[in-house]
């Protein structure tokens, strides 16, 4: 996946960020460096892949870094970017259908192509995205967002049939899923870094199909080994203690467990809620057929009227009602689940910091062992024997210095990505809060006015 | 609930609750009742029943006495018994005071107790007493209801077991049946409702009237019911979501607790909005427990007083044509003419007396029930756009507190 294109300066340029990019940048800022290679990575893969398109090359908007740490604004403090995902069409039959999801991109961030572009993508296509920026940046500490579910059953169910399962259950399923996948990309956009990314900027322009991310399907050979990964690294997480010198990592992962746990309990009651309306609902619907049906034995003609028009008021309410449900699932109980997604990519970071502590104290044992090796050969004359030993210890010392600045810049990043973590999540919460009231305001204004109608209704009848 | 027309189309004698003024004209022959008080120990509730009256039968102008449920159900079975006022519909007994949900919840927010925070367990404990206490007024207005409608029917008013009823200072040392009693009570209930089926099926009716009112109350004492169940359920589902909010806004304060930053003062609101919603909600649900289910259910009571009603005429209608067929059949035999010819004649003017007043009762249940249902739908309508701005007004508020920041 290394391939090397020309920028317009001739130098020869990684298009991925490999080890030893980072290696040669140690005496510079690592942000600053990681920021400007993203930014002058795009117009290189613009060339790649539309040859008749001219290479935008704009210049990227790269923060003035000066050294040192500086806060990682939200992107689109000078840019604005908005994306939305519509609801997604059928394509082909049988099984070997899949559905396509329309993305459109509004942006006026300049190193985009265009202002407004429009794509279709499958859902393997953003999990495959997500795959990519894992690899890329978790190691560094970038809090990747989490891509939505694979839900394996939920998807066979879709291809099957529509009419076995019932409309409401994949209606359901559908909108959950467009839902997650729109957060998804507006999150991942609206991270500095992960904005710029050549991946994400081909998933939002490249206007024809991507290739298969084969890898991402639940039952591949790549699918298999991440699950083994995966186990081996819960093990690994259950069973290494690491010594904790930075007491910020201490608190933070506290502070994270405990925001975790108690995100789960909300979101399980608010999930109670919304399933307690739905109940409402439906009680609210079969009222108003059993008030339908007393109403054609009634026997003063006016008042059957009255009766009719209340059958027909309470199967409003019960959609209003509905609507409310809405309300309650999506802004509140699906917006939890994302964010608590979103703290297991956190975790994920700090875990990451967790190995790179690990490879950095595997090398300095390594060393001391080359060295103490080194030693003895000297002792016993065996010059030779000594001189291989002592290139060993210079390799390995190379390899201490550079686990070393990894785990500092890891820890570094995660601080700031932590930060800028904890800004958005005030934001978010705050809006969603405000969406979910103002959800709410429309359906009691509505259900006034059907209120106020009714009692019209009702007061004529003599 | 303050208003009962009497049923031979009098004008309406207007019942007045104590808050208002007692500016009412007291007619020579009023007689006005209600439930001043009640009180609620353990397994009981004792209703205060308090009587003005210048009927001259009584010994004072104005007295009280404490009655519990089971002296009601007493008063009831007393005027269905007498064959008096077979022709008339017998004002359905009011249904036994149920704080058994209300208690069987307590207990188990007693039980619960460890598991939740203490302001949680407050919350829900002031919900459960407000629930208490909406079902005891509940049925203090039922008992009372059943009161007001005995004493505005013309006849009912001058029976004796109400005069009684209203005024003996001692407890009725009315026991409460003992088995055998409901033994028997429950075997003549069966043999009523197999004769009723008798009967519907045997017994020709050539009135007209009174065949269309079979049928029609047949139909709508079913359906009601119904009605009345499905509304019982969405009332309680209407309850269930009010009481579930009150769950996420503590969920909520758990999590504005051990976050430090100003999202908590965020939280903070969405909480006092949660809480105050759900008061709302529970009023709306409470509401429309009051204005439609038991507005419903009230005449689910009413309309089988009524099939009852038709029943006892039916049956005064099949004793009628029996006498009919022995008074012929002992002319025939020449044998007791004159003990047959008697009897006849008593079950002939029987029926009519029957017919004549079901007639008029039933007519006035039709005018009673459109008025009384149509001011229920009316109230509620009221209600429910009360509340439902009262809800905005919260939302909008709390929408600016939270867009303020």
């Amino acid at each position: 996946m290394s391939e090397t294109v020309e920028d317009s300066s001739g130098q020869p340029f990684s298009r991925v960020e490999s080890d030893e990019d980072i290696f040669k940048e140690t005496k510079e800022d690592l942000t600053s460096s990681l920021f400007k290679s993203a930014m002058s990575n795009p117009a290189d893969k613009e060339i790649d892949l539309n040859d008749d398109e001219s290479p935008s090359v704009s210049q990227p908007i790269a923060p003035t870094t000066a050294g040192g740490q500086e806060p990682l604004n939200q992107a689109g403090s000078e840019g604005y970017i908005k994306i939305s995902v519509a609801e997604p069409k059928k394509v082909g039959d049988g099984m070997s259908s899949y559905l396509v999801y329309r993305v459109v991109t509004r942006t006026n961030i300049r190193f985009f192509s265009k202002q407004e572009m429009v794509v279709t993508r499958r859902f393997s296509d953003f999990l495959g995205l997500h795959t990519k920026l894992m690899e890329k940046y978790l190691h560094k500490g970038r809090i990747v967002p989490p891509a939505p579910d694979k839900n394996l059953v939920g998807t066979t169910k879709l291809v099957i049939s529509q009419q076995v399962t019932g409309e409401a259950n994949t209606a359901d399923f559908v909108e959950k899923r467009r839902w997650a996948l729109e957060r998804y990309l507006n999150r991942t956009a609206s991270h500095p870094i992960l904005q710029a990314d050549p991946d994400f900027r081909e998933f939002l322009e490249l206007e024809s199909e991507l290739p298969r991310a084969t890898n991402t399907s639940a039952i591949s050979g790549a699918g298999v080994l991440r699950l083994f990964n995966r186990v081996g690294e819960t093990v690994n997480k259950m069973t290494f203690k690491m010594e904790e010198a930075d007491s910020w990592f201490e608190e933070k992962t506290q502070q994270i467990e405990a925001l975790d746990a108690q995100l789960r309990r909300l979101q399980s009651s608010t999930e109670a809620l919304a399933l307690q309306r739905k109940e409402l609902a439906q009680t609210t619907s079969t009222f108003a057929k059993s008030a339908a049906l007393l109403s054609t034995c009634e026997e003063h003609e006016n008042f059957a009227k009255a009766l009719v028009q209340l059958s027909e008021l309470e199967e409003k309410i019960q959609g209003i009602h509905m609507e409310q449900v809405h309300a309650d699932f999506f802004l509140l109980c699906e917006f939890l689940k994302d964010y608590i997604g979103l703290i297991g990519a956190v975790k994920d970071t700090f875990h990451e910091r967790v190995k790179a502590y690990q490879t950095w104290q595997h090398a300095q044992g390594m060393l001391v062992k080359k060295r103490e090796s080194a030693e003895k050969l000297d002792s016993a004359g065996r010059t030779e024997r000594a001189g291989s030993a002592r290139d060993d210890v210079l390799e390995w010392e190379v390899k201490v210095e550079r686990a070393r600045e990894e785990f500092e810049a890891i820890s570094r990043t995660i601080k700031q990505e932590f930060d800028r973590f904890e800004l958005s999540r005030i934001k978010d919460f705050k809006h969603a809060f405000i969406s979910y009231l103002e959800a709410l305001l429309e359906s009691q204004q509505k259900l006034v006015k059907q209120w106020e109608d009714y009692a019209i209704q009702v007061k004529q009848i003599e | 609930m303050d208003e009962a027309l009497a049923p031979n189309g009098n004008t309406p004698v207007m019942l007045t609750k104590p808050e208002r003024s007692d500016t009412v004209d007291l007619s020579d022959n009023a007689l006005q009742v209600d439930i001043s008080d009640a009180l609620s120990e353990r397994d009981k509730v004792k209703f205060t029943v308090h009587t003005k009256t210048n009927i001259r039968e009584f010994k004072k102008q104005e007295f009280s006495v404490i009655r519990q449920h089971e002296e009601f159900v007493w008063l009831h079975d007393r005027y269905e018994e007498n064959d008096e006022y077979a022709g008339y519909i017998i004002p359905p007994a009011p249904p036994r005071p149920d704080f058994e949900s209300s208690r069987e919840k307590l207990q188990k927010l007693g039980e619960g107790e460890g598991s939740m925070s203490a302001d949680e367990f407050k919350k829900m404990k002031q919900e459960l007493e407000a629930e208490y206490l909406a079902t005891f007024k509940k049925t203090v207005a039922v008992h009372e209801m059943f009161l007001q409608r005995l004493v505005s029917h013309p006849v009912f008013k001058n029976d004796h077991n109400l005069h009684v009823f209203l005024e003996y200072e001692q407890d009725l040392s009315v026991r409460g049946k003992n088995r055998k009693e409901k033994i028997e009570d429950f075997w003549k209930s069966f043999t009523k409702s197999t004769d009723e089926i008798l009967l519907s099926t045997t017994q020709k009716d050539t009135d007209d009237f009174f065949e269309k009112e079979k049928h029609f109350l047949v139909a709508f004492h079913e359906h009601l019911k119904d009605a009345t169940y499905k509304a019982d359920k969405m009332t309680r589902a209407h309850k269930d979501v009010a009481d579930s909010m009150l769950k996420v806004a503590s969920q909520l304060a758990q999590l504005s607790a051990m976050d430090v930053s100003p999202l908590e003062e965020c939280f903070q609101k969405l909480i006092d909005y949660l809480e105050k919603s759900r008061k709302l909600e529970s009023r709306v649900s409470s509401d429309e427990d009051l204005k439609l289910s038991d507005s419903f259910r009230y005449y689910v009571h009413e309309t089988a007083a009524a099939k009852d009603l038709l029943y006892r005429r039916m049956r005064a209608l099949a004793d009628y044509e029996a006498a009919n067929k022995a008074l012929d059949k002992s002319r025939i035999k020449h044998k007791d003419i004159q003990a047959a010819e008697y009897a006849q004649q008593k079950a002939c003017e029987n029926f009519q007396v029957i017919s004549d007043k079901a007639r008029d009762d039933l007519r006035s249940l039709k005018s009673r029930r459109i008025i009384t249902m149509k001011k229920s739908l009316v109230d509620m309508c009221d209600l429910e756009i009360k509340h439902a701005q009262g809800h905005i007004t919260l939302l909008k508020s709390s929408l600016s507190l939270l867009q303020e920041e």
